[in-house]
């Protein structure tokens, strides 16, 4: 029994070779891209031919539209990130730190968001919203409520539909370090004479500053970058931003050097952002969370908190999820969307057309399951032997590798699409569904690896040693032992990415060639001429990101009481 | 006795420091040994090394005669590969098993048929006393439980050679007691060869036959438990063990003692001298710096006055009396514990509890046998 077997080598160059595959893999897939883009951004052809030089920054940095994109742009994305620091620090605080009733299903709702498209999202607030026809205007008009002021199809647009998307990200961000935070520290302010409000200000807002503004880093960064909501309510009207632009130059004519060079202007901004956080965050951390410490008190609400906090909550749960889900549900079960819903004229047929009847509508939702079937495992998988590599492997070169393999995460999808639409041009992988799969693998896996990551952080390796002194060998102990371990995080992971693919558009929208369309891409190709088309489309694309988002409600809950 | 295990000239650094620094002993077959020493002496990293968890840079490890290390020939089995059961100080039992997928695991991939597995298993946790909690999910067990899952775990593939890296260490004071008798009637049943790290001397010496203690990654002696508790070899296990450890020079020559051993006066700090026993293989050179080790329960103490004191300087080995301070008492129980102080050097002392206050000046009486010297460089003496 105890008898050893003879000794395998294949075994052992496996657990060595297959996470470093991971690893390298994601490599590849971080710098192929950003190196092309680089390169790309160097080479400048005119009658000569073509040349090293730096000619297309020059002309970037010449170029009055540039300063004008980028300067909408920072707008934008500063303006959004306050407002999703206002909201999301308000509602987090709202659900974990007081009796209102009925937040544990707020707290729910709250994250609802997080997993719908900003682009349909934009779309339905031009429904809504839009001069004239907007179905806001009609109904609050209807009441006495003028919404002449409103411009949605402005940089505030922008700003509003973004706030209402990243606001689970400060949420998320700073819900937990608030439960957890240690209640004597706010008890001791208040003991010594500091009000309500006081407290609030000098010392939980203060307290909770590390995580509110690395929640506000990354809602800057991904924000600014989006494509979605600008080319809806942006570039329609001719305001130029960082993504659209980019876009721009890659359409006829295009100008790749343009565009290249652009893009190299980004990263290195992001890069540089990327480096001051982790200089920030190393300095600053406090220790809020202490062992003995007792959970906060549950602020009691008095009417005129309770009507503010409900109000609060209305606001941002009819904004975010309600009306624009309405709106979109309303056209795409309208024959003809004259700006009013007609009872008379409801209709199936345009689900009926989009399922059934149209060529396009149907390649794109068969095009967006089975990239976000596919990519979503492929990322799942690359990221456990990328997390496993970084907690298990050697140690040495984790910090290099882990700062490589996070490079993706702030880089807007429209750059990365670039990177790829640079290295595919005239391979045969151009205009293909595997270059799309490639470039969604390549921008999201960081999310998945840090998912995983995570909860292999959490949990001990003499779990794993004792299977391998048991006899298992390391295949064995990575299929009985490690995998079901991580079962909750690698569920997690896939459904993230799952979502995320469902709704990518930034990086496809360069990608895509005809028989290649996603889901998203039609809503912007019907967007122009076909809006029942698209809002039944939308619809479709909302149920499956719902649906994915209620497996992962169910999902944790079951693990929790498993 | 045949070496089962052989660990030969293992040496293993993690950056800068010599976790295990040229260390070689043998276990015999059926034999239990404890690796004892203080944290971060190497006694883990060698368990490690020999379970195949760590790969030392050099030497060799044979497991039944069979190399499953050598650096000299490239061998390095694999931990699956080298047929042993493992109980770490986590327990590490799987959370997402029952108490008898954990068990089974070691049969499961091992590719025992279910019938045949399930009747091990039984069989087994029958041993340990666990067959009520056969189908318990393995987060539900207390500590106690689990430490039992891991240990039915470790035997249930019936391994010649079990590791145990602070088995009891997480366990309360009580069920200590009652698992290391357990173990011991275990292995005695089961006849496995068991090596246990340890830092808690105790338990090494209730549970191993011989006892290996570790410093700094290197062997400061090996022996029985009996023996190497009688007389610590080196200044380190001395301290190691609690003993008193008083520094001073030897004064003159030896003088033989009624058993045959050898006696030398050793001079102290204020003039003091104290008389004590010395190796048989050290030499006495007048002037080399060396260490009194003296337990704590050899020192007695009363309070000063009592009776007229001998001469503190006597020529010939015979009980000697010092004149100290008591600094503190604390109650022991049936005990008390004093520290006092002579001549600025500090000494615990444990006696039937006798009065003596924290202030009160006391006699302190040390009988030359229960003084061992050791020459200073003699191991390295290391807090």
């Amino acid at each position: 029994m105890t008898r050893p077997r003879a000794g395998k080598p294949f075994g052992r160059m496996l657990e060595i070779w297959l996470p470093w595959t991971g690893v390298t893999i994601g490599i590849l897939l971080v710098l192929g891209p950003f190196l092309a883009t680089a390169i790309r951004s160097l080479l400048f052809w005119d009658a000569d031919g073509g040349r090293l030089s730096l000619q297309n920054f020059a002309t970037l940095f010449q170029d009055a539209r540039f300063y004008q994109a980028v300067g909408n742009t920072l707008l934008a994305g500063a303006g959004a990130t306050v407002l999703s620091c206002l909201l999301g620090f308000a509602l987090a605080w709202i659900v974990s730190r007081t009796d209102l009733p009925g937040r544990r299903w707020f707290e729910i709702l709250n994250l609802v968001p997080f997993f719908l498209s900003p682009y349909v999202g934009a779309v339905a607030w031009i429904y809504l919203a839009a001069p004239n026809s907007g179905m806001l205007q009609h109904w609050l008009g209807a009441l006495g409520i003028p919404l002449d002021f409103v411009r949605i199809y402005s940089i505030g647009g922008v700003i509003w539909v973004l706030a209402l998307f990243y606001t689970p990200y400060v949420y998320l961000f700073v819900i937990a370090p608030m439960r957890q935070m240690d209640a004597a520290l706010e008890d001791a302010a208040r003991v010594h004479g500091a009000s309500f409000w006081y407290t609030l200000r000098h010392v939980t807002v203060p307290l909770l500053m590390p995580s509110l503004l690395s929640g506000a880093l990354v809602v800057f960064v991904t924000s600014a970058g989006l494509f979605d909501v600008p080319l809806a309510l942006a570039a329609t009207r001719g305001i130029r931003t960082m993504p659209t632009e980019i876009f721009q130059s890659v359409q006829y004519p295009s100008d790749f050097g343009r565009a290249a060079a652009f893009g190299v202007v980004v990263m290195a901004a992001t890069i540089l952002l990327a480096i001051l956080q982790r200089q920030y965050l190393g300095k600053r951390r406090f220790e809020t969370v202490s062992g003995k410490g007792y959970r906060p008190r549950l602020v009691r609400l008095r009417w005129r908190g309770l009507v503010a906090a409900l109000a609060l909550e209305a606001v941002y749960i009819a904004g975010g999820v309600v009306l624009p889900t309405l709106a979109m549900v309303m056209v795409a079960f309208s024959a003809i969307w004259t700006g009013r819903l007609n009872p008379a004229a409801l209709t199936l047929k345009n689900f009926d057309y989009v399922i059934f009847g149209y060529k396009l509508t149907q390649q794109a939702i068969l095009n967006s399951l089975f990239l976000a079937l596919v990519g979503a495992t492929l990322g799942v998988m690359l990221a456990l032997l990328q997390a496993y590599y970084l907690n298990r492997g050697n140690a040495s070169r984790r910090g290099l590798v882990d700062a490589l393999l996070s490079l993706p995460l702030g880089i807007p999808g429209i750059i990365l699409g670039l990177g790829f639409l640079i290295l595919a041009v005239r391979t045969p992988l151009y205009s293909t569904l595997t270059i799309i799969l490639i470039a969604y693998v390549a921008r999201f896996f960081p999310f998945a690896t840090r998912t995983v990551s995570g909860m292999l952080l959490a949990i001990n390796p003499e779990l794993e040693q004792s299977a391998r002194a048991s006899g298992a060998s390391w295949l064995q102990c990575m299929r009985f032992v490690l995998l079901p371990l991580l079962l909750p995080a690698i569920i997690a992971a896939w459904l993230m990415l799952f979502v995320i693919f469902i709704r990518e558009l930034g990086a496809t929208i360069l990608l895509y060639a005809q028989g290649t369309e996603t889901i998203s891409v039609a809503l912007v190709l019907l967007s122009e001429h076909s809006s029942a088309s698209m809002a039944a489309l939308a619809v479709i694309q909302i149920i499956l990101l719902l649906g994915a988002f209620l497996l992962f409600r169910l999902t944790r809950v079951s693990l929790v009481q498993s | 006795m045949d070496a089962f295990v052989k660990v030969e000239n293992l040496r293993k650094r993690f950056g800068d420091l010599a976790a295990v620094d040229g260390v070689s002993f043998e276990v015999g077959d059926g034999h239990t040994l404890a690796l004892l020493g203080p944290s971060g002496c190497g006694k883990t990293t060698i368990l490690r090394s020999i379970a195949g968890l760590e790969t030392p840079e050099h030497g060799s490890i044979a497991i039944g005669g069979r190399p499953v290390f050598d650096s000299a020939s490239r061998t390095n089995l694999l931990p699956e590969e080298r047929g042993l059961g493992i109980v770490f100080q986590s327990y590490a039992v799987w959370p997402h098993m029952s108490v008898a997928d954990n068990v089974g695991f070691p049969l499961r991939v091992r590719g025992m048929a279910k019938t045949e597995r399930a009747a091990r298993v039984e069989r087994i946790l029958e041993i340990v006393g666990l067959s009520a909690a056969r189908d318990k999910p393995a987060p539900e067990l207390s500590g106690g439980q689990q430490q039992r899952v891991a240990l039915a775990r470790a035997l249930v593939h019936e391994p010649r050679l079990v590791l145990f890296d602070e088995p009891l260490s997480n366990l309360d004071a009580q069920l200590r007691d009652q698992m290391r008798l357990e173990l011991n009637e275990l292995q005695d049943r089961l006849g496995f060869t068991a090596i246990y790290v340890t830092h808690d001397q105790s338990e090494a010496f209730a549970l191993a036959e011989s006892v290996v203690v570790m410093n700094r990654g290197r062997i400061e002696t090996v022996g029985a438990p009996r023996e190497v508790f009688r007389r610590p070899r080196t200044p380190f296990v001395a301290r190691f063990l609690g003993l008193n450890v008083w520094p001073g020079q030897f004064l003159g020559p030896t003088s033989a003692g009624p058993e045959g051993q050898r006696y030398a006066q050793i001079g102290l700090a204020d003039g003091l001298s104290l008389w004590g026993v010395v190796d048989d293989n050290q030499a006495v050179t007048a002037g080399t710096p060396v260490v009194a080790c003296l337990r704590k329960e050899h020192i007695d103490v009363r309070r000063a006055g009592g009776q007229p004191s001998p001469a503190a300087k006597s020529t010939c080995p015979g009980e000697q009396t010092f004149a100290g301070v008591a600094r503190a008492a604390s109650f022991l129980g049936l005990d008390e514990e004093y520290m006092i102080v002579i001549a600025g050097v500090e000494l615990r002392a444990v006696r039937p509890a006798s009065g003596v206050a924290s202030g009160d000046a006391v006699d302190v009486t040390i009988r030359p046998q229960d003084c061992m010297i050791f020459r200073a460089t003699a191991g390295r003496l290391d807090e």
